[in-house]
């Protein structure tokens, strides 16, 4: 038994891993095409990603797409969470519902929405429609991964800090938002993962100026080449790095 | 700083739930008060009605002969202590006890001075740079004592804070929270539904029950003279007894003063000697609780009634003797007061 869960363990990470992992080998590969035989390894590949100033560009307006659309998705998120969280109102529940809806629907319709929206008020595509649409993402996972840490013992040092003379935006700022430390750090960080790898929204609400998932298509249209492997393995390591840090601040101090 | 309350007319619903009905109650400045009653007797929602959390369906909340009726927790001279003590778990003690200083714009140095006196007042000046977590129980307790008296409120009010101690730290505290009260003069009002505790702290106790005040006064009136059966069986254990006008019971005529209803005897107040008899009585149980011992009487005139009395130590009759019982200080509350017990 021990063997065979052994071997699953082994099957279930070659499962997961094998695609990644094949990406990085032949991001390395020394020769036109990215598949068997592996020919040797090479750093051309990822100079010329480096160097390719339109994919750097992407590269740049995903990461400043990411972090403003989910700081933004993460206030909204707290606020919204916060309130809720504090008083019962008639029809509470169908706001609650209201706020996590779009998370059941799919990034295309919520994509096709946005752009005929946008039409309508004359704003044109581009990275601040992009940024706006991750919002419309990213904000009901916030709001939920708040508003579910948001329990009893919080509300009851909320009331304190109000009996005690706190301005609602003093409560929010030095009590609420410090005890809610690692649930508002869990939402930035997902967010901020969801928006870099958006491709539909991205795809539909940009033109010019795009982000990196749509240069990473446009160059996929052009064939295979090791390029492209390149940049999924850069791609690749900014994850990994979030994943790390992630697993060395927020979940290490749950664990205490 | 201390100042008095007047609570005028104040009924409170839940939509169509009625937890106060029309309350009225003076409190002194300066006075411990105690709401007493089992859950659900609407002491917690006076006390928040009092913090300024529920603003009350109708009638009046005066604060040192303010109308506070529609302040909002933050601008009324009153601090709550939390059941839970809500203390703030990423500030460190002289933090937190500092926070409502902080929040009326004293300066750094004049607020960490300041709450530094009031740990220490709490006894726990050497951990003021600690976070809550490390603490205990008792000791959160303490943490959140000196922080809601920090910013030298009116009206200190206490929702049950001692509800999840151990007895003997609850004693404890009970004598502490006490001391501490005679010493800052603050209105202290504190809900509980251990009557033992109320008793040991409370200037006046009110006992509460279906939203309403059963009875209030010092903790020897609720006991020894209760107003009401309900008051009557909360502050502890009572033999009841009906007696008609003329003193005729079910034990035999009795020789207690007249009145119709119903005759409450304390088991201290049953023994074998006393101001009047009881009849003759067959022991039925007893055991042994340090302090008395536990007795249950069967009188021989009403097999159906049981007596309970509590002997002196040493002085008690075998199981199965048959004595003559007799009591002192009877209480006789008549028919109308002895509803919803």
């Amino acid at each position: 038994m021990r063997y065979l869960s052994w071997v699953y363990l082994l099957a279930l990470f070659t499962f997961i891993l094998l695609p990644v992992v094949t990406l990085v080998v032949f991001s390395f590969q020394d020769g036109r095409l990215p598949v068997p035989p592996f020919k040797g390894v090479t750093f051309e590949w990822y100079a010329k990603v480096l160097s390719d100033r339109a994919m750097m560009e992407a590269l740049f307006n995903s990461l400043i797409v990411a972090l403003l659309s989910s700081l933004c998705a993460l206030t909204l998120g707290f606020l919204a969470a916060s309130g809720l969280a504090r008083v019962i109102l008639p029809g509470s529940a169908l706001m609650r519902g209201a706020l996590i809806a779009p998370m059941t629907v799919s990034y295309l319709i919520i994509a096709l929405g946005l752009l005929q929206m946008f039409n309508q008020i004359g704003l044109r595509p581009s990275l601040l429609a992009t940024g706006i649409g991750h919002v419309v993402i990213n904000l009901p996972l916030c709001f939920a991964i708040i508003y579910a840490a948001i329990g009893e013992h919080q509300k009851s040092a909320l009331k304190a800090a109000r009996d005690l003379g706190a301005r609602e935006w003093q409560v929010l700022w030095l009590v609420a938002a410090p005890m809610l430390m690692p649930s508002l750090a869990a939402a930035f960080f997902l967010a901020f993962t969801f928006s870099w790898d958006e491709f539909i929204i991205a795809f539909l609400l940009t033109r010019f100026d795009v982000t990196l998932p749509v240069e990473i298509w446009s160059m996929l249209r052009s064939g295979l080449s090791p390029e492209t492997n390149a940049v999924g393995s850069l791609v690749f390591l900014v994850s990994i790095a979030i994943v790390v840090v992630l697993e060395l601040t927020l979940f290490r101090k749950g664990s205490k | 700083m201390t100042a008095d309350v007047h609570i005028n007319a104040v009924e409170h619903r839940f939509n169509s739930f009625t937890a106060l009905h029309r309350v009225d109650l003076e409190i002194a400045a300066g006075e411990f008060i105690v709401l007493l009653g089992p859950s659900g007797c609407g002491k917690t929602t006076l006390l928040s009605i009092i913090g300024g959390f529920y603003t009350p369906s109708e009638g009046q909340v005066l604060i040192g002969g303010k109308d506070m009726t529609h302040v909002g927790p933050k601008d009324r001279p009153t601090t709550t202590m939390f059941q839970d003590y809500a203390l703030f778990p990423h500030m460190t003690l002289c933090d937190n006890v500092a926070f409502g200083l902080r929040m009326r714009g004293m300066s750094k140095v004049a607020r960490s001075e300041k709450a530094m006196e009031m740990l220490d007042m709490v006894g726990l000046a050497d951990k003021a740079g600690r976070k809550p977590h490390e603490l205990s129980g008792g000791q959160r307790q303490r943490v959140a004592l000196a922080r809601a008296l920090a910013v030298e409120p009116d009206v200190l009010l206490l929702d049950e804070p001692l509800g999840a101690l151990d007895l003997k730290l609850r004693r404890q505290m009970q004598d502490e929270l006490k001391a501490i009260q005679r010493r800052v003069g603050t209105t202290f009002v504190h809900v509980t539904h251990d009557q033992e505790e109320a008793m040991a702290i409370a200037d006046r106790i009110v006992v509460m029950n279906h939203g309403r005040i059963e009875h209030c006064g010092t903790p020897e009136e609720v006991y020894l003279t209760p107003k009401t059966l309900f008051s009557a069986n909360f502050m502890g254990e009572m033999n009841r007894i009906p007696v008609s006008a003329a003193g005729a019971s079910p034990l035999g005529q009795l020789d207690v003063p007249a009145g119709e209803g119903l005759l409450c005897l304390r088991p201290e107040n049953i023994g074998l000697e006393g101001q009047f008899s009881l009849g003759p009585a067959r022991l039925t149980e007893a055991s042994f609780f340090g302090a008395h011992h536990r007795c249950h009487f069967t009188p021989v005139n009403a097999p159906d009634l049981t007596l309970v009395a509590h002997l002196p130590q040493g002085a008690y009759p075998q199981v199965g003797a048959e004595v003559e019982l007799f009591g002192r200080d009877p209480v006789i509350l008549p028919p109308a007061m002895t509803e919803a017990a």
